[in-house]
C-alpha cells in the first residue's frame, strides 16, 4: 500500500484528496503548512507527496527545495498557479510533475501513478515504455519488433524522455542531459532533433507531446 | 521606463543648473555698475558725516558694503569694489585729502590693512557662497535622483502588488472551484443533478479564467517570450483542452505540416487560437467542419486562418466581436464575451493582430497575423 502525504493549507482540499486517495488504497497523512509538511515527510516516509505552492509561512517551492536536500520521494505539485515560469521553476527544483487546480480526479490519479514508477536503480539495461524498448547497453531502440534507426543525439534524447515516460521534462533538463556543458540556448537544435525523432517514432503508440513554454512529455 | 524618464529630467535640471552657475555677462555688468554706484553713494554720505565720525567710520562702512555685496554678487564685482573702495578711502578720507599720497606711517599701515581686509573678505565670502551653492545644487540633484528612484520603486511596488493581488484573487476563486470539481468527480455524474453541477462548474471555471486573463492582458502583464516551436505543437496545445467542445466538429488542418520551425511564444498563440476555436464551437451547428490553415508569407509573417461553416457574422460585427463583452445577437448563453478580446490582446502583445470576416463561401473566417522568424527543420 502506497503512503501519500498531502501538504495543502485548504482543509476541504485535504479532506477531498484524502477521500479520493483512500478510495484508491492509499494510506494518507496530511500537513497544513510547510514546516509541518517537512516533519511529516521525515516521520512517515511517504511514497508520494502532493504539494501545494501557496502555503502560508514556508512557501511550497521552499518546502520542495528543503525536501530535495535529503529525499527523492516523488513530488506532485498541485497548485492554482498556472504560469509557465512557476511550473518550470518547480520542475527544475525537483518536482516530478505539475497539476493545476482545478483538476480532474482521473488525471490526478494517473499522474500520481506515473511519478511513482520508481526512478531508483535500474537492474536491467533496458527501459520499456508501452511498445517502445530502449536498450542502453547496445544503444538501440525498437518499437514493437521494428528497430529504430537513430542518430546518437536522437538516441540520447529518446533515452531522457523514456526514463521520464509520462512525466514532463523541461527544456533545460533535456538540454543538460543530451548536450552536457552547452548553454540552454540550444532550443532551436532541440526542436530540430525532436522533429526528426517524432518522424521516426511515427504513429505507433508512442508520441512526444510538447507543453508550450515548459518542455516535453513522452506518452506511451 | 518611468525611472529612466525621471532620471532624464534630473539630468536636464543638472544641465540648466550648471549653466546658471556661470555668470551671464549682462548680469555681471549690472553688478559692477551697482557696486560702483553704491560706493559713490556711501562715499558721499561718509563725506557729509566725516566731521562727526572720522575716517575710520567710513572704512568700516565700506567694509560692510563689501561684505554684503559678497553675500549676493560674483567675485569679480566684489573684488573690484574692494580695490575701488580702498583707493576712494585713501583719496578722500585719508589725509592729505584728494591725493593718493599718505603721510603718516600709521595711516599707511591702516590703508594696507584696509586693502588686505577688503580683498580677503570679498574673496572669502564669495568663495563661501559659491561652495554653499555647489553643495545646494548637489543636494538638489541628489534629491531629484532620490525622487526618481523613489518613483521607480513605487512603480515596481505597484506592479508587484498588482501581481500579488491577481495571484491571490486567482487563488481565492480557483480553490473553491477545484474543491467542487473534485467533489463532483468523487460523486460521479450518474446522477443528473450532479451532471448539471459539473457542467456549471466547468462554465464557472472558464469564466474565472477568462476574467483573470483579460485582467492580465489589459494590465500589460503579458510578456511574450518567443522560442522555437513546431506549429503542430501550437495547434495541439490549443485543441487538447477543448476536446469536449471539439468532439462534434471534425477538424481539418492544412499547411501546418510543411511549415518551418517558427520562433514565437507558443503558449500565447495557442491560447489566442484556443479562444477562437472555442468561440467557433459555440456558434456553428454540430457536425460542421472547422478548418485551420497556416502559411508563412514572404515577409516573415505567420498567416493563420480558422474558418467555420456556421452562419457567419451579422453585418458590422467584424470589429465589435473583439470588444469586451460583445455578444452577437443570437449567441448561445454561457459565453463570457471575453474570449475574442483576450485573443486580440494576446496577439497584439506579440506585435501581431487578429481580424475576422465572412468567408465568401459562407462561415466566419478568423485571420491571425504574427511576425515570426523561421528556420527549415
Amino acid at each position: 500500500m502506497s503512503k501519500a502525504l498531502i501538504i495543502d493549507d485548504e482543509q476541504q482540499m485535504r479532506r477531498l484528496l484524502r477521500m479520493l486517495l483512500e478510495s484508491r488504497g492509499y494510506e494518507v497523512c496530511e500537513a497544513e503548512e510547510g514546516q509541518q509538511g517537512l516533519q511529516e515527510a521525515a516521520f512517515h516516509r511517504p511514497d508520494v507527496v502532493l504539494l501545494d505552492l501557496g502555503l502560508p509561512g514556508l512557501g511550497g517551492l521552499e518546502v520542495l527545495k528543503r525536501l530535495r536536500e535529503w529525499s527523492d520521494v516523488p513530488v506532485l505539485i498541485l497548485s492554482v498557479r498556472d504560469q509557465e515560469a512557476t511550473k518550470v521553476q518547480a520542475l527544475e527544483i525537483g518536482a516530478d510533475d505539475y497539476v493545476t487546480k482545478p483538476f480532474g480526479s482521473a488525471e490526478l490519479l494517473a499522474r500520481l501513478d506515473v511519478i511513482q514508477r520508481r526512478r531508483g536503480p535500474r537492474h536491467t539495461p533496458e527501459i520499456i515504455a508501452g511498445p517502445l524498448k530502449v536498450d542502453l547497453l547496445h544503444h538501440e531502440a525498437q518499437i514493437g519488433d521494428e528497430a529504430l534507426k537513430l542518430t546518437p543525439t536522437e538516441f540520447a534524447l529518446l533515452k531522457v524522455l523514456t526514463e521520464h515516460v509520462g512525466r514532463i521534462v523541461t527544456q533545460n533538463q533535456i538540454v543538460k542531459q543530451v548536450w552536457p556543458g552547452q548553454s540552454s540556448d540550444a532550443s532551436e537544435g532541440l526542436r530540430v532533433h525532436i522533429n526528426h525523432l517524432r518522424k521516426k517514432l511515427g504513429d505507433r503508440g508512442v508520441s512526444i507531446v510538447n507543453e508550450p513554454g515548459i518542455g516535453y512529455r513522452l506518452e506511451a | 521606463m518611468e525611472a529612466f524618464h525621471a532620471q532624464g529630467e534630473a539630468m536636464n535640471d543638472k544641465l540648466t543648473s550648471s549653466k546658471s552657475r556661470e555668470p551671464v555677462p549682462v548680469h555681471v555688468v549690472g553688478q559692477f555698475s551697482w557696486g560702483l554706484t553704491i560706493l559713490f553713494v556711501l562715499a558721499s554720505v561718509c563725506w557729509v558725516l566725516l566731521p562727526y565720525t572720522g575716517s575710520t567710520f567710513s572704512a568700516l562702512v565700506f567694509l560692510l558694503a563689501i561684505v554684503l555685496a559678497g553675500t549676493r554678487w560674483n567675485r569679480g564685482p566684489v573684488l573690484t569694489m574692494g580695490v575701488v573702495s580702498a583707493l576712494v578711502w585713501n583719496f578722500i578720507f585719508l589725509p592729505p585729502r584728494f591725493t593718493l599720497h599718505i603721510e603718516k606711517p600709521a595711516d599707511m599701515i591702516m590703508f594696507a590693512m584696509f586693502f588686505v581686509v577688503a580683498l580677503s573678505m570679498g574673496h572669502l565670502i564669495t568663495r563661501l557662497r559659491e561652495r554653499e551653492r555647489t553643495a545646494e545644487n548637489l543636494h538638489r540633484e541628489q534629491e531629484q535622483l532620490q525622487a526618481a528612484k523613489h518613483r521607480a520603486e513605487l512603480a515596481a511596488e505597484a506592479e508587484r502588488l498588482h501581481r500579488t493581488l491577481l495571484d491571490s484573487v486567482s487563488h481565492e476563486l480557483k480553490t473553491p472551484i477545484a474543491i467542487i470539481r473534485t467533489a463532483i468527480d468523487g460523486l460521479g455524474t450518474a446522477n443528473p443533478f450532479a451532471a448539471e453541477i459539473e457542467t456549471a462548474t466547468r462554465r464557472l471555471q472558464r469564466i474565472v479564467e477568462n476574467f483573470l486573463e483579460i485582467t492580465r492582458v489589459e494590465s500589460e502583464a503579458v510578456k511574450p517570450s518567443p522560442d522555437w516551436c513546431e506549429f503542430l505543437d501550437v495547434i495541439h496545445a490549443a485543441t487538447s483542452p477543448l476536446q469536449r467542445e471539439l468532439l462534434p466538429h471534425p477538424l481539418r488542418i492544412s499547411g501546418a505540416e510543411t511549415l518551418p520551425l517558427l520562433k514565437l511564444d507558443s503558449r500565447l498563440l495557442s491560447q489566442a487560437l484556443a479562444n477562437v476555436m472555442h468561440n467557433a464551437t459555440q456558434h456553428v451547428p454540430a457536425g460542421s467542419e472547422i478548418e485551420i490553415s497556416a502559411a508563412v508569407l514572404p515577409n516573415d509573417t505567420l498567416d493563420l486562418r480558422v474558418r467555420d461553416h456556421g452562419p457567419g457574422l451579422p453585418p458590422e460585427m467584424e470589429e465589435r466581436v473583439f470588444e469586451k463583452f460583445a455578444r452577437a445577437p443570437g449567441a448561445p448563453a454561457g459565453g463570457t464575451g471575453l474570449g475574442l478580446a483576450i485573443s486580440r490582446g494576446l496577439m497584439r502583445a506579440m506585435k501581431g493582430d487578429i481580424s475576422v470576416r465572412n468567408h465568401p463561401e459562407g462561415g466566419a473566417e478568423f485571420l491571425f497575423s504574427l511576425p515570426v522568424k523561421t528556420r527549415q527543420p
